[in-house]
């Protein structure tokens, strides 16, 4: 039995973060904030460029679907809210620490950061890096989550958010088929 | 907020018949019978109070429903994976569950007698199959019990199978050029009209939760039809202390905390626990008393013992046509159980194991087919982003687990923000059981390769269900309750759910947690004078 393709969802407003803007709730795709420049809750502007850095080095389109808000919402999220991939993988709420750690050890492992600064970093350039991050921590990872594990987890997270929405379903060209359609319930 | 046990409850409420901890799939179904006898019931829930229009359609939504209350520690070769397998909140994991409803065979009651191994059930495939059939009437499971030439003695289904895809048509090409038999997943969920319940469009959001009610979870099942008898359930609320009397030979209730902290005394004649087979050892162990100073109902200290969790045998493959692998049920769409029976005798390991082939497949989530294959990133990923969504198919081993008594919830020193000790699990993978996981890849990407797919990788050992932990047994000194989850020594205390399995068999659980529920609760109807 085949099942014939049906239309397609259209993509807007499908998955949203929900900000608080004088007094007013605004929901706005993942990818809104990040266009728009929107401050973190929780991460430095130096952290969400880092991951959004490694990301986009992972999964190609990750940063412009709006990773670093997506993850900085999520850690900013009460428990009962949480959508982390990390949930499933033992390391408990709050996971801030988990990022933070990471971060700051791709920051002092990279070598690349040696002799640029991160802006000027491109994700094409960290092939051989995350080559390496999948196999073991590269020398002067320290202090911080082993780096094969923090791969899995934000690469599970750009999928997430680069795949996982109905924006990223239309990507691939296959329907949504939602019962409860996410839009509208927020990402936190 | 920490809770000594020795302190005094801040309220205590009207005595009820019985109270039930947990309101998952046994939970529910205890709630729903006892209600109906008559018996005033109370559920309480530790997690929030789930709607059907909580059950958002989105792999990331889903996650909302898995286990968020006191941290699980898990440790050994293959950590039985506490977050993902279990549910927080009304109708508990069977929220979440895919609905394979498959029946345990035979040798799976006996594997003590039959093969000196593991442990033997306190009563047989007979004993249970007239529940088996009730229950599949009662709730409706779609199935070809015709071609499910391996299945056990029962009742036909009451529905028509669940179809056949794209993604199942490919991969049953390969089973049948080995000259091998595929059968419709025997599944819980409705093809037609069933009680009122509408049946499945097979979107494959089941994970997630289905809101439609075409899959037999608590909230369209069993939990409507308690509170429609009167029983209440209570959210939020967190059971930190089973009461017992002095003596330590009748429970007198449970104390919980709610959402704002207060310690609550809800006094019973009769405890059920049935709140999963980690938090439910771990609830008896922190209930230690003067009278049951390792925990209730420990003399034996095998409370936590036996703990188990199938593997996951995961095949994925790529074909060069279109699967359409969004689409179906999560849990797949046809079964294959050749090796099953004659545990024994195997090329490589011990026990059971069955296919699960065509699972609705999403492209994120630990299950997602972005997720098959975690070495690819870059350019690569991309590339097999756009293929896989047209062309991935995958199915899966749910490979048996031997019982062994190592493998246990205990306490932790850790505590969580009420001042309890954690649950700590560990488990490790029988020697025996491994090898069988191995087996099973092995058979799966022979049956890929003979359905012609052009690229054919396996996945990770993965823990799937969670079993044991406070086992049935006929013998008091080697087991933590009778057949009916009565506890050995507390007549009033009854424990229910997958936690009371001696073995785990090589087949989804959620069935024969419902066929041992509906036992028990004619048992305790019919009882109840002598138990309470």
């Amino acid at each position: 039995m085949n099942i014939n393709r049906r239309k397609f969802h259209k993509a807007s407003g499908a998955v949203l973060l929900a900000y608080a803007v004088g007094g007013d709730l605004l929901l706005l795709s993942p990818a809104k904030p990040q266009e728009q420049k929107v401050p973190y809750q929780i991460l430095t502007e130096e952290e969400a460029g880092l991951l959004e850095l490694l990301s986009e080095a992972i999964v190609p389109d990750a940063q412009k679907s709006g990773i670093s808000h997506y993850i900085d919402h999520q850690l900013a999220a009460p428990k009962a809210d949480n959508m982390l991939i990390l949930k499933y993988l033992g390391v408990p709420h709050p996971q801030v620490n988990f990022y933070r750690q990471a971060l700051l050890a791709f920051k002092k492992s990279c070598p690349l950061f040696q002799k640029k600064n991160i802006t000027d970093v491109t994700a094409s350039e960290l092939q051989d890096y995350v080559k390496l991050m999948i196999q073991q921590n590269p020398p002067d990872w320290h202090d911080a989550p082993p780096a094969p594990f923090f791969y899995f987890t934000l690469r599970s997270d750009a999928i997430d958010v680069t795949y996982g929405t109905m924006e990223g379903f239309s990507k691939l060209n296959i329907p949504y088929m939602a019962h409860i359609e996410p839009a509208g319930k927020g990402w936190a | 907020m920490t809770s000594n046990k020795n302190s005094p409850p801040n309220i205590t409420l009207k005595k009820c018949d019985v109270v039930i901890v947990g309101a998952g799939a046994a939970g529910s179904l205890l709630a729903a019978g006892l209600a109906q006898s008559g018996k005033t019931t109370v559920i309480l829930e530790a997690g929030p109070e789930r709607k059907l229009s909580d059950l958002v359609s989105s792999g990331l939504h889903s996650r909302k429903l898995k286990w968020f209350g006191s941290p699980v520690e898990e440790s050994g070769d293959k950590p039985i994976g506490n977050n993902f397998n279990s549910g927080y909140g009304t109708g508990g994991s069977a929220l979440h569950h895919f609905a394979v409803w498959p029946r345990l065979h035979e040798e799976d009651f006996q594997m003590k007698s039959l093969y000196n191994r593991g442990l033997d059930w306190p009563l047989t495939y007979h004993e249970l199959r007239p529940y088996y059939d009730r229950i599949q009437k009662q709730l409706g499971i779609s199935g070809d019990k015709m071609a499910e030439i391996w299945r056990p003695k029962g009742a036909k289904y009451p529905m028509d199978p669940v179809p056949t895809l794209a993604q199942g048509e490919v991969i049953a090409r390969g089973f049948k050029k080995l000259g091998r038999k595929t059968a419709p997943l025997p599944m819980a969920i409705n093809t037609d009209e069933y009680n009122g319940r509408d049946p499945c469009i097979w979107d494959g959001w089941c994970d997630a939760g289905c809101p439609t009610g075409a899959l037999a979870n608590p909230l369209v099942t069993t939990l409507p039809e308690a509170l429609k008898n009167g029983a209440l359930i209570r959210h939020n609320a967190t059971v930190c202390q089973i009461l017992t009397n002095d003596k330590g030979d009748k429970a007198t209730g449970v104390i919980y905390i709610d959402a704002d902290g207060q310690r609550i005394m809800q006094p019973a004649k009769l405890v059920i626990l049935a709140a999963f087979a980690v938090q439910t050892p771990r609830l008896m162990l922190l209930s230690a008393n003067d009278a049951h100073p390792n925990g209730l109902s420990n003399q034996n200290g095998l409370v936590g013992k036996y703990l188990m969790s199938h593997t996951a045998g995961l095949i994925y493959g790529l074909f060069d046509e279109e699967t359409q692998c969004y689409l179906g049920a999560a849990g797949g769409q046809l079964l294959n159980q050749d090796h099953y029976d004659q545990k024994d005798k195997r090329a490589k390991g011990f026990g059971s194991f069955q296919w699960m082939i065509a699972q609705a497949t999403k492209p994120n989530d630990l299950l997602g087919f972005a997720g098959s294959n975690t070495a690819l990133f870059g350019d690569a990923l991309t590339n097999f982003m756009k293929k896989a969504a047209h062309g991935f198919a995958t199915m899966t081993a749910c490979v048996e687990d031997l019982p062994v008594k190592e493998n246990h919830v205990r306490l932790s020193e850790n505590t969580d923000n009420h001042g309890l000790p954690l649950a700590h699990t560990h488990h490790n993978s029988h020697p025996d059981s491994k090898a069988l996981w191995h087996a099973s890849l092995e058979d799966g990407k022979s049956v890929f390769k003979a359905a012609g797919a052009a690229e054919i990788w396996t996945g990770p050992e993965g823990a799937m269900h969670i079993m044991g932990g406070t086992v049935m047994g006929k013998d008091a000194k080697r087991s933590v309750t009778d057949s009916y989850g009565k506890c050995h020594e507390i007549d009033n205390l009854f424990i229910a759910g997958s936690g009371l399995f001696p073995t785990s068999g090589g087949v989804n659980p959620t069935f024969t947690v419902h066929a041992l529920s509906l036992r028990a609760a004619d048992f305790i109807k019919e009882n109840w004078s002598n138990l309470t």
